[in-house]
Protein backbone atom coordinates (compact mmCIF):
# COMPACT_ATOMS: atom_id res chain seq x y z
CA UNK A 1 0.00 0.00 0.00
CA UNK A 2 2.52 2.64 0.98
CA UNK A 3 6.65 1.65 0.02
CA UNK A 4 9.45 4.08 0.87
CA UNK A 5 12.70 2.86 -1.40
CA UNK A 6 15.91 3.94 -0.18
CA UNK A 7 14.64 7.78 1.23
CA UNK A 8 17.21 10.07 2.06
CA UNK A 9 16.45 13.74 3.51
CA UNK A 10 19.47 15.99 4.04
CA UNK A 11 17.58 19.23 5.29
CA UNK A 12 19.09 22.70 3.46
CA UNK A 13 21.63 23.67 5.39
CA UNK A 14 22.61 20.82 7.62
CA UNK A 15 25.20 17.98 6.70
CA UNK A 16 23.88 15.17 8.77
CA UNK A 17 20.71 13.30 7.04
CA UNK A 18 18.03 13.22 8.97
CA UNK A 19 16.98 10.36 7.08
CA UNK A 20 18.79 7.79 5.62
CA UNK A 21 18.42 5.10 3.55
CA UNK A 22 15.08 4.31 4.75
CA UNK A 23 12.86 1.52 2.77
CA UNK A 24 9.62 -0.51 4.19
CA UNK A 25 6.14 -1.04 3.40
CA UNK A 26 3.02 -0.88 4.61
CA UNK A 27 0.58 -3.40 4.04
CA UNK A 28 -3.43 -2.56 3.21
CA UNK A 29 -5.16 -2.23 6.66
CA UNK A 30 -2.18 -2.68 8.73
CA UNK A 31 -0.93 -0.19 11.52
CA UNK A 32 2.91 0.45 11.09
CA UNK A 33 4.13 2.56 14.29
CA UNK A 34 7.82 4.22 13.61
CA UNK A 35 9.77 4.45 17.01
CA UNK A 36 12.26 5.98 18.52
CA UNK A 37 13.79 8.48 20.21
CA UNK A 38 12.90 12.38 19.61
CA UNK A 39 14.64 13.69 16.34
CA UNK A 40 15.48 9.98 14.54
CA UNK A 41 13.35 11.10 11.99
CA UNK A 42 10.20 10.35 12.37
CA UNK A 43 8.11 13.29 11.82
CA UNK A 44 10.46 13.80 8.82
CA UNK A 45 9.48 10.38 7.34
CA UNK A 46 5.68 11.47 7.69
CA UNK A 47 5.43 14.32 5.84
CA UNK A 48 7.81 12.92 3.03
CA UNK A 49 4.88 10.88 2.31
CA UNK A 50 2.22 13.35 1.96
CA UNK A 51 5.38 15.48 0.42
CA UNK A 52 4.78 18.19 2.86
CA UNK A 53 8.97 17.80 2.69
CA UNK A 54 10.46 16.44 -0.76
CA UNK A 55 13.20 13.97 -0.07
CA UNK A 56 16.42 14.25 -1.18
CA UNK A 57 16.89 11.21 -3.22
CA UNK A 58 14.42 7.86 -3.25
CA UNK A 59 10.65 7.14 -4.30
CA UNK A 60 7.51 6.37 -2.48
CA UNK A 61 4.57 5.12 -3.91
CA UNK A 62 1.17 4.56 -2.81
CA UNK A 63 -1.26 2.06 -4.03
CA UNK A 64 1.63 1.24 -6.76
CA UNK A 65 1.36 4.41 -8.05
CA UNK A 66 5.10 6.52 -7.33
CA UNK A 67 3.87 9.74 -5.53
CA UNK A 68 7.15 11.47 -5.29
CA UNK A 69 6.67 12.41 -8.96
CA UNK A 70 6.79 16.05 -10.00
CA UNK A 71 3.04 15.40 -12.05
CA UNK A 72 1.45 14.32 -9.04
CA UNK A 73 -0.22 17.67 -7.11
CA UNK A 74 0.59 17.53 -3.74
CA UNK A 75 -2.18 19.23 -2.75
CA UNK A 76 -4.83 17.07 -4.03
CA UNK A 77 -2.70 14.02 -2.60
CA UNK A 78 -2.81 15.55 0.84
CA UNK A 79 -6.64 15.50 0.65
CA UNK A 80 -6.44 11.85 0.16
CA UNK A 81 -4.89 11.52 3.24
CA UNK A 82 -5.62 12.03 6.58
CA UNK A 83 -2.94 13.78 8.73
CA UNK A 84 -2.86 14.23 12.63
CA UNK A 85 0.31 16.44 13.57
CA UNK A 86 2.26 16.71 16.53
CA UNK A 87 0.86 19.41 18.03
CA UNK A 88 -2.53 18.85 17.36
CA UNK A 89 -2.98 21.86 15.03
CA UNK A 90 -6.75 23.41 14.94
CA UNK A 91 -7.60 26.27 13.34
CA UNK A 92 -7.70 28.34 16.48
CA UNK A 93 -10.10 31.14 14.41
CA UNK A 94 -12.42 28.23 13.65
CA UNK A 95 -15.06 26.45 15.17
CA UNK A 96 -14.62 22.28 15.86
CA UNK A 97 -17.46 22.04 12.64
CA UNK A 98 -15.27 24.27 10.46
CA UNK A 99 -12.33 22.33 11.92
CA UNK A 100 -13.66 18.64 10.87
CA UNK A 101 -15.21 20.05 7.75
CA UNK A 102 -12.13 21.32 6.36
CA UNK A 103 -11.29 18.63 3.94
CA UNK A 104 -14.68 17.43 2.89
CA UNK A 105 -14.70 21.65 1.93
CA UNK A 106 -11.88 21.80 0.20
CA UNK A 107 -13.14 18.50 -1.70
CA UNK A 108 -15.89 20.26 -2.60
CA UNK A 109 -18.57 18.29 -0.66
CA UNK A 110 -22.36 19.46 -1.05
CA UNK A 111 -23.25 21.32 2.50
CA UNK A 112 -25.88 18.50 3.46
CA UNK A 113 -23.12 16.02 3.23
CA UNK A 114 -20.88 17.49 5.22
CA UNK A 115 -23.39 18.36 8.37
CA UNK A 116 -24.51 14.66 9.38
CA UNK A 117 -20.78 13.59 8.62
CA UNK A 118 -19.29 16.08 10.91
CA UNK A 119 -21.77 15.02 13.68
CA UNK A 120 -21.15 11.52 12.89
CA UNK A 121 -17.52 11.81 13.04
CA UNK A 122 -17.23 13.62 16.23
CA UNK A 123 -19.54 11.21 17.95
CA UNK A 124 -17.18 7.93 16.48
CA UNK A 125 -14.08 10.19 18.23
CA UNK A 126 -16.41 9.69 21.42
CA UNK A 127 -17.12 13.39 21.64
CA UNK A 128 -21.04 14.73 22.17
CA UNK A 129 -21.40 16.30 19.04
CA UNK A 130 -24.24 18.61 20.11
CA UNK A 131 -21.89 20.03 23.25
CA UNK A 132 -19.04 20.52 21.05
CA UNK A 133 -19.52 21.22 17.31
CA UNK A 134 -19.74 25.55 17.58
CA UNK A 135 -16.90 25.90 20.08
CA UNK A 136 -13.65 26.46 19.21
CA UNK A 137 -10.67 24.82 20.34
CA UNK A 138 -9.39 27.33 23.13
CA UNK A 139 -12.40 25.61 24.81
CA UNK A 140 -11.51 22.64 24.99
CA UNK A 141 -9.76 20.26 27.00
CA UNK A 142 -6.39 18.66 25.64
CA UNK A 143 -8.15 15.46 25.51
CA UNK A 144 -11.12 16.93 23.55
CA UNK A 145 -8.60 18.71 21.23
CA UNK A 146 -6.79 15.39 19.93
CA UNK A 147 -10.24 13.88 19.93
CA UNK A 148 -11.04 16.36 17.22
CA UNK A 149 -7.67 16.11 15.44
CA UNK A 150 -8.10 13.02 14.51
CA UNK A 151 -11.73 13.41 13.56
CA UNK A 152 -10.48 15.84 10.89
CA UNK A 153 -7.89 13.71 9.56
CA UNK A 154 -10.66 11.02 9.17
CA UNK A 155 -13.28 13.42 7.74
CA UNK A 156 -12.84 12.79 4.09
CA UNK A 157 -12.58 8.72 4.73
CA UNK A 158 -8.94 8.62 3.18
CA UNK A 159 -7.50 5.24 3.08
CA UNK A 160 -4.49 6.28 4.51
CA UNK A 161 -3.86 8.07 7.77
CA UNK A 162 -0.34 9.72 9.16
CA UNK A 163 -0.62 10.03 12.94
CA UNK A 164 2.07 12.07 14.37
CA UNK A 165 1.80 10.98 18.30
CA UNK A 166 -1.43 11.95 18.02
CA UNK A 167 -2.20 11.10 22.07
CA UNK A 168 0.98 12.69 23.10
CA UNK A 169 -0.15 15.39 24.66
CA UNK A 170 -2.84 14.10 27.31
CA UNK A 171 -1.77 12.26 30.47
CA UNK A 172 -1.52 8.32 30.44
CA UNK A 173 -5.21 7.55 31.86
CA UNK A 174 -6.88 9.75 28.68
CA UNK A 175 -4.35 8.21 26.36
CA UNK A 176 -4.70 4.30 27.53
CA UNK A 177 -8.45 5.69 26.63
CA UNK A 178 -7.87 7.12 23.45
CA UNK A 179 -5.82 3.94 22.25
CA UNK A 180 -8.57 1.69 23.14
CA UNK A 181 -11.03 3.65 21.57
CA UNK A 182 -8.98 4.20 18.42
CA UNK A 183 -7.83 0.02 17.90
CA UNK A 184 -11.94 -0.54 18.11
CA UNK A 185 -12.70 1.93 15.39
CA UNK A 186 -9.73 0.69 13.22
CA UNK A 187 -11.00 -2.86 13.63
CA UNK A 188 -13.99 -1.25 11.83
CA UNK A 189 -12.39 1.02 9.26
CA UNK A 190 -8.99 -1.18 8.66
CA UNK A 191 -7.04 2.21 7.12
CA UNK A 192 -3.51 1.81 6.30
CA UNK A 193 -1.91 3.72 9.42
CA UNK A 194 1.19 5.39 9.77
CA UNK A 195 1.65 6.01 13.62
CA UNK A 196 4.52 8.19 15.25
CA UNK A 197 5.40 7.31 18.83
CA UNK A 198 8.36 8.12 21.01
CA UNK A 199 6.63 5.07 23.52
CA UNK A 200 7.69 1.86 23.00
CA UNK A 201 4.52 0.66 24.91
CA UNK A 202 2.59 2.11 22.89
CA UNK A 203 4.09 0.95 19.55
CA UNK A 204 3.34 -2.50 20.93
CA UNK A 205 -0.32 -2.15 21.65
CA UNK A 206 -0.92 0.23 18.06
CA UNK A 207 1.31 -2.03 16.31
CA UNK A 208 0.91 -5.04 13.33
CA UNK A 209 4.32 -3.64 12.42
CA UNK A 210 6.67 -2.04 14.27
CA UNK A 211 9.84 0.18 12.70
CA UNK A 212 12.42 1.36 15.11
CA UNK A 213 14.65 4.37 14.04
CA UNK A 214 17.45 5.96 15.28
CA UNK A 215 19.32 8.76 14.26
CA UNK A 216 17.62 8.80 10.92
CA UNK A 217 18.56 5.25 10.10
CA UNK A 218 15.86 2.46 10.40
CA UNK A 219 17.46 -0.23 13.11
CA UNK A 220 14.78 -3.26 13.27
CA UNK A 221 11.46 -4.07 11.89
CA UNK A 222 8.39 -6.33 12.17
CA UNK A 223 5.64 -7.46 14.01
CA UNK A 224 5.32 -6.58 17.81
CA UNK A 225 6.36 -10.35 18.79
CA UNK A 226 9.32 -10.46 16.64
CA UNK A 227 10.98 -7.18 17.61
CA UNK A 228 10.47 -8.18 21.51
CA UNK A 229 11.40 -12.12 21.17
CA UNK A 230 14.60 -11.31 18.62
CA UNK A 231 15.42 -7.56 19.15
CA UNK A 232 18.50 -6.59 16.78
CA UNK A 233 21.12 -4.90 18.88
CA UNK A 234 21.37 -3.09 22.54
CA UNK A 235 19.72 -0.44 20.97
CA UNK A 236 16.61 -2.20 20.38
CA UNK A 237 16.90 -4.06 23.83
CA UNK A 238 17.54 -0.57 25.51
CA UNK A 239 14.37 0.67 23.73
CA UNK A 240 12.10 -2.32 25.01
CA UNK A 241 13.39 -1.65 28.90
CA UNK A 242 13.12 -4.56 31.57
CA UNK A 243 9.89 -5.72 31.70
CA UNK A 244 10.53 -7.39 28.49
CA UNK A 245 8.25 -10.78 29.49
CA UNK A 246 5.46 -8.74 30.95
CA UNK A 247 4.92 -6.91 27.35
CA UNK A 248 5.07 -9.94 26.01
CA UNK A 249 2.32 -11.50 27.77
CA UNK A 250 0.60 -8.70 26.85
CA UNK A 251 1.08 -9.79 23.28
CA UNK A 252 0.05 -13.47 23.84
CA UNK A 253 -3.82 -14.60 23.41
CA UNK A 254 -4.79 -16.64 25.89
CA UNK A 255 -6.38 -19.19 23.56
CA UNK A 256 -2.30 -19.84 23.17
CA UNK A 257 -1.58 -21.28 26.03
CA UNK A 258 -5.11 -22.56 27.06
CA UNK A 259 -5.18 -26.29 29.30
CA UNK A 260 -8.44 -27.63 27.13
CA UNK A 261 -8.90 -30.54 30.19
CA UNK A 262 -12.27 -30.48 30.98
CA UNK A 263 -12.18 -31.90 34.03
CA UNK A 264 -10.17 -28.82 35.31
CA UNK A 265 -12.55 -26.88 34.00
CA UNK A 266 -15.30 -28.50 36.35
CA UNK A 267 -13.82 -27.65 39.84
CA UNK A 268 -12.98 -24.20 38.95
CA UNK A 269 -16.23 -23.02 37.95
CA UNK A 270 -17.34 -21.87 41.30
CA UNK A 271 -14.16 -19.34 41.62
CA UNK A 272 -16.19 -16.72 38.83
CA UNK A 273 -12.65 -15.74 37.09
CA UNK A 274 -13.46 -15.52 33.12
CA UNK A 275 -11.36 -14.30 30.90
CA UNK A 276 -12.16 -14.31 26.72
CA UNK A 277 -9.94 -16.56 24.20
CA UNK A 278 -8.89 -13.33 22.94
CA UNK A 279 -7.85 -11.89 25.96
CA UNK A 280 -4.03 -11.22 26.36
CA UNK A 281 -2.16 -13.47 28.91
CA UNK A 282 -1.76 -10.24 30.60
CA UNK A 283 -5.65 -10.37 31.62
CA UNK A 284 -5.43 -13.83 32.47
CA UNK A 285 -2.58 -12.62 34.82
CA UNK A 286 -4.47 -9.60 36.44
CA UNK A 287 -8.24 -11.59 36.89
CA UNK A 288 -5.79 -14.36 38.89
CA UNK A 289 -4.58 -11.89 41.22
CA UNK A 290 -7.68 -9.68 41.63
CA UNK A 291 -9.54 -12.67 42.91
CA UNK A 292 -6.73 -14.43 44.63
CA UNK A 293 -7.14 -17.48 42.78
CA UNK A 294 -4.51 -19.12 40.58
CA UNK A 295 -6.77 -20.00 38.04
CA UNK A 296 -9.03 -18.56 35.47
CA UNK A 297 -12.16 -20.03 32.96
CA UNK A 298 -11.65 -19.09 29.24
CA UNK A 299 -14.67 -18.53 27.17
CA UNK A 300 -14.95 -18.11 23.51
CA UNK A 301 -18.22 -16.49 23.39
CA UNK A 302 -20.74 -18.40 25.57
CA UNK A 303 -18.71 -21.62 25.35
CA UNK A 304 -16.07 -22.77 28.07
CA UNK A 305 -13.40 -23.62 26.54
CA UNK A 306 -10.57 -24.60 29.16
CA UNK A 307 -8.81 -22.89 31.70
CA UNK A 308 -5.21 -21.17 32.40
CA UNK A 309 -3.29 -21.66 35.52
CA UNK A 310 -0.61 -20.08 37.48
CA UNK A 311 1.82 -23.02 35.98
CA UNK A 312 0.80 -22.37 32.38
CA UNK A 313 1.78 -18.86 32.54
CA UNK A 314 5.22 -19.46 34.30
CA UNK A 315 5.91 -21.73 31.22
CA UNK A 316 5.23 -19.31 28.69
CA UNK A 317 7.79 -16.73 30.67
CA UNK A 318 10.00 -19.04 30.48
CA UNK A 319 9.25 -20.36 26.97
CA UNK A 320 9.66 -16.66 25.96
CA UNK A 321 12.51 -15.33 27.35
CA UNK A 322 14.22 -18.56 26.63
CA UNK A 323 13.65 -17.54 22.93
CA UNK A 324 15.09 -14.09 23.23
CA UNK B 1 -0.08 87.29 23.18
CA UNK B 2 -4.18 87.55 24.48
CA UNK B 3 -6.30 84.48 24.50
CA UNK B 4 -9.74 85.94 23.26
CA UNK B 5 -12.58 83.20 24.00
CA UNK B 6 -14.77 84.45 21.00
CA UNK B 7 -12.24 84.24 18.62
CA UNK B 8 -11.66 80.79 19.48
CA UNK B 9 -15.13 79.65 19.57
CA UNK B 10 -15.60 81.54 16.17
CA UNK B 11 -12.15 79.68 15.31
CA UNK B 12 -13.50 76.33 16.23
CA UNK B 13 -17.19 76.83 14.64
CA UNK B 14 -16.88 78.84 11.90
CA UNK B 15 -13.26 78.58 10.18
CA UNK B 16 -12.31 75.10 11.20
CA UNK B 17 -15.29 72.68 9.70
CA UNK B 18 -14.13 73.50 5.96
CA UNK B 19 -10.09 72.38 6.52
CA UNK B 20 -11.02 70.00 8.83
CA UNK B 21 -13.04 68.26 5.66
CA UNK B 22 -9.62 68.49 3.81
CA UNK B 23 -7.80 67.47 6.84
CA UNK B 24 -9.69 64.11 6.92
CA UNK B 25 -9.29 63.30 3.32
CA UNK B 26 -5.16 64.34 3.74
CA UNK B 27 -5.41 61.41 6.69
CA UNK B 28 -7.26 58.55 5.07
CA UNK B 29 -6.52 59.29 1.41
CA UNK B 30 -2.88 58.53 1.78
CA UNK B 31 -3.48 56.02 4.89
CA UNK B 32 -6.01 53.85 2.41
CA UNK B 33 -3.10 54.02 -1.14
CA UNK B 34 -0.23 53.44 1.75
CA UNK B 35 -2.44 50.32 3.19
CA UNK B 36 -2.93 49.16 -0.60
CA UNK B 37 0.75 48.60 -1.46
CA UNK B 38 2.02 48.26 2.04
CA UNK B 39 -0.11 45.32 2.83
CA UNK B 40 0.06 43.44 -0.73
CA UNK B 41 3.89 43.75 -0.28
CA UNK B 42 4.34 42.74 2.76
CA UNK B 43 2.50 39.52 2.42
CA UNK B 44 4.63 39.01 -0.95
CA UNK B 45 7.32 39.65 1.33
CA UNK B 46 6.38 36.41 3.69
CA UNK B 47 6.40 33.95 0.43
CA UNK B 48 9.13 31.80 -0.23
CA UNK B 49 10.65 33.46 -3.25
CA UNK B 50 10.25 37.13 -2.06
CA UNK B 51 11.92 36.42 1.54
CA UNK B 52 15.13 37.47 -0.37
CA UNK B 53 13.63 41.35 -1.02
CA UNK B 54 12.52 41.82 2.63
CA UNK B 55 15.38 43.65 3.74
CA UNK B 56 15.27 45.91 0.60
CA UNK B 57 12.20 46.70 0.27
CA UNK B 58 11.86 47.16 4.14
CA UNK B 59 14.58 49.52 3.99
CA UNK B 60 12.61 51.60 1.16
CA UNK B 61 9.75 51.99 3.74
CA UNK B 62 12.17 52.58 6.41
CA UNK B 63 13.84 55.63 4.26
CA UNK B 64 9.71 56.63 3.44
CA UNK B 65 9.28 57.84 7.25
CA UNK B 66 12.77 59.31 8.45
CA UNK B 67 12.90 61.75 5.73
CA UNK B 68 10.41 63.69 6.27
CA UNK B 69 7.64 64.88 4.12
CA UNK B 70 8.94 68.50 3.61
CA UNK B 71 11.48 66.94 2.03
CA UNK B 72 9.91 64.60 0.26
CA UNK B 73 8.01 67.72 -1.38
CA UNK B 74 10.80 69.30 -2.17
CA UNK B 75 12.48 66.18 -4.07
CA UNK B 76 9.41 66.27 -6.41
CA UNK B 77 8.40 69.73 -6.62
CA UNK B 78 9.78 69.41 -10.47
CA UNK B 79 7.07 66.96 -11.20
CA UNK B 80 4.07 67.74 -8.92
CA UNK B 81 4.99 71.27 -7.93
CA UNK B 82 2.46 72.47 -5.08
CA UNK B 83 -0.81 71.97 -3.79
CA UNK B 84 -3.10 68.81 -2.99
CA UNK B 85 -1.80 66.02 -4.76
CA UNK B 86 2.37 66.31 -3.38
CA UNK B 87 0.75 66.20 0.03
CA UNK B 88 -1.16 63.37 -0.67
CA UNK B 89 2.32 61.56 -2.09
CA UNK B 90 4.36 63.01 0.68
CA UNK B 91 1.67 61.59 3.32
CA UNK B 92 1.57 58.09 1.17
CA UNK B 93 4.87 57.82 1.60
CA UNK B 94 4.92 58.46 5.11
CA UNK B 95 2.00 56.40 5.91
CA UNK B 96 3.80 52.88 4.51
CA UNK B 97 5.95 51.64 6.87
CA UNK B 98 3.54 51.08 9.96
CA UNK B 99 1.05 49.13 7.93
CA UNK B 100 4.34 46.89 5.98
CA UNK B 101 5.53 46.14 9.57
CA UNK B 102 2.89 45.67 11.00
CA UNK B 103 1.68 42.94 8.26
CA UNK B 104 5.09 41.31 8.16
CA UNK B 105 4.88 40.83 11.94
CA UNK B 106 1.45 39.39 12.04
CA UNK B 107 1.92 37.14 9.35
CA UNK B 108 4.80 35.46 11.07
CA UNK B 109 3.47 35.57 14.26
CA UNK B 110 0.64 33.00 12.71
CA UNK B 111 1.54 29.35 14.66
CA UNK B 112 4.06 27.06 12.89
CA UNK B 113 1.84 24.64 13.41
CA UNK B 114 -1.16 25.99 12.02
CA UNK B 115 -0.02 26.63 9.30
CA UNK B 116 2.08 23.34 9.19
CA UNK B 117 -1.92 21.72 9.79
CA UNK B 118 -3.39 23.58 7.41
CA UNK B 119 -0.68 22.69 4.38
CA UNK B 120 -1.49 18.88 5.98
CA UNK B 121 -5.16 19.34 5.13
CA UNK B 122 -4.51 19.92 1.61
CA UNK B 123 -4.56 23.50 1.26
CA UNK B 124 -3.19 25.38 -1.57
CA UNK B 125 -0.80 28.79 -0.75
CA UNK B 126 -3.54 30.39 -1.88
CA UNK B 127 -6.24 29.00 0.07
CA UNK B 128 -3.97 28.99 3.23
CA UNK B 129 -3.15 32.45 2.84
CA UNK B 130 -6.75 34.13 2.46
CA UNK B 131 -8.24 31.29 5.08
CA UNK B 132 -5.58 30.94 7.81
CA UNK B 133 -2.89 33.37 7.77
CA UNK B 134 -4.47 36.84 6.55
CA UNK B 135 -7.49 36.47 9.27
CA UNK B 136 -4.49 34.92 12.11
CA UNK B 137 -2.92 38.31 11.45
CA UNK B 138 -5.29 40.94 11.35
CA UNK B 139 -5.08 41.82 14.98
CA UNK B 140 -1.65 43.21 14.11
CA UNK B 141 -2.07 44.76 10.85
CA UNK B 142 -4.94 46.60 12.46
CA UNK B 143 -2.69 47.80 14.88
CA UNK B 144 -0.22 49.41 11.88
CA UNK B 145 -2.70 50.90 10.35
CA UNK B 146 -4.29 52.80 13.89
CA UNK B 147 -0.38 53.77 13.87
CA UNK B 148 -0.34 55.31 10.59
CA UNK B 149 -3.60 56.77 10.67
CA UNK B 150 -2.24 58.67 14.30
CA UNK B 151 0.92 59.68 12.94
CA UNK B 152 -0.43 60.92 9.54
CA UNK B 153 -3.15 63.08 11.37
CA UNK B 154 -0.20 64.93 12.63
CA UNK B 155 2.22 65.23 9.81
CA UNK B 156 -1.38 65.96 7.98
CA UNK B 157 -0.67 69.62 9.67
CA UNK B 158 2.05 70.20 6.96
CA UNK B 159 0.33 70.23 3.86
CA UNK B 160 -1.04 73.37 4.77
CA UNK B 161 2.87 74.92 3.99
CA UNK B 162 2.53 73.31 0.41
CA UNK B 163 -0.55 74.38 -0.28
CA UNK B 164 -2.41 71.20 0.40
CA UNK B 165 -4.66 72.66 2.82
CA UNK B 166 -6.39 71.08 5.96
CA UNK B 167 -6.03 72.01 9.89
CA UNK B 168 -2.71 73.16 9.21
CA UNK B 169 -4.05 76.43 7.57
CA UNK B 170 -5.86 77.38 10.70
CA UNK B 171 -2.76 76.61 13.00
CA UNK B 172 -0.21 78.54 10.49
CA UNK B 173 -2.43 82.09 10.30
CA UNK B 174 -2.64 81.66 13.84
CA UNK B 175 1.08 81.75 13.99
CA UNK B 176 1.65 83.94 11.16
CA UNK B 177 -1.08 86.51 13.00
CA UNK B 178 -0.09 86.10 16.01
CA UNK B 179 -3.54 84.54 17.25
CA UNK B 180 -3.33 81.82 19.89
CA UNK B 181 -6.63 80.79 19.59
CA UNK B 182 -6.13 79.68 16.16
CA UNK B 183 -3.59 77.65 17.37
CA UNK B 184 -5.28 76.18 19.91
CA UNK B 185 -8.40 75.77 17.80
CA UNK B 186 -6.25 73.68 15.04
CA UNK B 187 -4.49 71.62 17.14
CA UNK B 188 -7.96 70.44 18.84
CA UNK B 189 -9.46 69.89 15.92
CA UNK B 190 -6.37 67.11 14.67
CA UNK B 191 -6.41 65.71 17.86
CA UNK B 192 -10.21 65.17 17.57
CA UNK B 193 -9.24 63.80 14.36
CA UNK B 194 -7.31 61.48 15.15
CA UNK B 195 -9.15 60.09 18.25
CA UNK B 196 -11.94 59.54 15.93
CA UNK B 197 -10.11 57.93 13.17
CA UNK B 198 -8.56 55.53 16.37
CA UNK B 199 -11.64 54.54 17.23
CA UNK B 200 -13.33 53.69 14.19
CA UNK B 201 -10.39 51.83 13.10
CA UNK B 202 -10.42 50.06 16.88
CA UNK B 203 -14.21 49.05 16.14
CA UNK B 204 -13.03 47.09 12.63
CA UNK B 205 -10.33 45.90 14.32
CA UNK B 206 -12.62 44.10 16.83
CA UNK B 207 -15.26 43.03 13.89
CA UNK B 208 -12.04 41.48 11.82
CA UNK B 209 -10.35 39.97 15.52
CA UNK B 210 -10.92 36.14 15.30
CA UNK B 211 -13.12 35.08 18.32
CA UNK B 212 -10.49 33.50 20.05
CA UNK B 213 -8.05 36.70 20.09
CA UNK B 214 -11.25 38.33 21.40
CA UNK B 215 -10.36 38.82 25.39
N1 LIG C 1 12.81 21.91 8.51
C1 LIG C 1 13.94 21.39 9.03
N2 LIG C 1 15.15 21.96 8.76
C2 LIG C 1 16.28 21.47 9.29
N3 LIG C 1 16.35 20.38 10.07
C3 LIG C 1 15.20 19.76 10.38
C4 LIG C 1 13.93 20.23 9.87
N4 LIG C 1 12.97 19.42 10.34
C5 LIG C 1 13.59 18.49 11.09
N5 LIG C 1 14.93 18.68 11.12
C6 LIG C 1 15.92 17.83 11.81
O1 LIG C 1 15.75 16.52 11.36
C7 LIG C 1 15.90 15.59 12.43
C8 LIG C 1 14.67 14.72 12.54
O2 LIG C 1 13.58 15.49 12.98
P1 LIG C 1 12.13 14.89 13.20
O3 LIG C 1 11.75 14.10 12.01
O4 LIG C 1 11.24 16.02 13.56
O5 LIG C 1 12.36 13.95 14.45
P2 LIG C 1 11.29 13.19 15.36
O6 LIG C 1 9.92 13.44 14.81
O7 LIG C 1 11.69 11.76 15.31
O8 LIG C 1 11.46 13.74 16.74
C9 LIG C 1 16.18 16.42 13.67
O9 LIG C 1 17.56 16.43 13.91
C10 LIG C 1 15.68 17.80 13.31
O10 LIG C 1 16.42 18.78 13.96
MG1 LIG D 1 8.30 14.42 15.78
Amino acid sequence: MIVLDKVDKIFPGTTVPAVKQVSFQVDEGNICVFVGPSGCGKTTILRIINRLIEPTSGDIYIKGKKVSDKEVNPDHLRREIGYVIQQIGLLPHRTVEQNVALVPRLLKWPEERIKPRVKELLDMVGLDSNEVIHKYPFQLSGGMMQRVGVARALAADPPIMLMDEPFGAVDPIVRGRLQDEFLRLQKEMKKTICFVTHDINEAIKMGDHIVIMNKGELVQHGTPMEILTEPANDFVKDLIGVDREIKLLDLTRSSEIVDRNKEVLGETREKDCFISALDPVQRALETMMKNDSDIVVVRDGEKEIGTICWGDIKKLINKLSGEA
Amino acid sequence: MDFEMERFISALIDRSPPHALVHLQLVLIPVIIAFLIAFPVAVLLTRRRFVKYTDRVMTFFNMGQTIPPLAIIAVFFPFLGLGREPALFALTIYALLPIARNTLAGLKGVPQEVKEAARGVGMSEWEMLMRVEIPLSMPVVMAGVKISVVLTSGTAALGALVGGGGMGAVIFAGIDFFRPELIVAGTLVIGAIAIILDRIITLIDYMLTPPHMKM
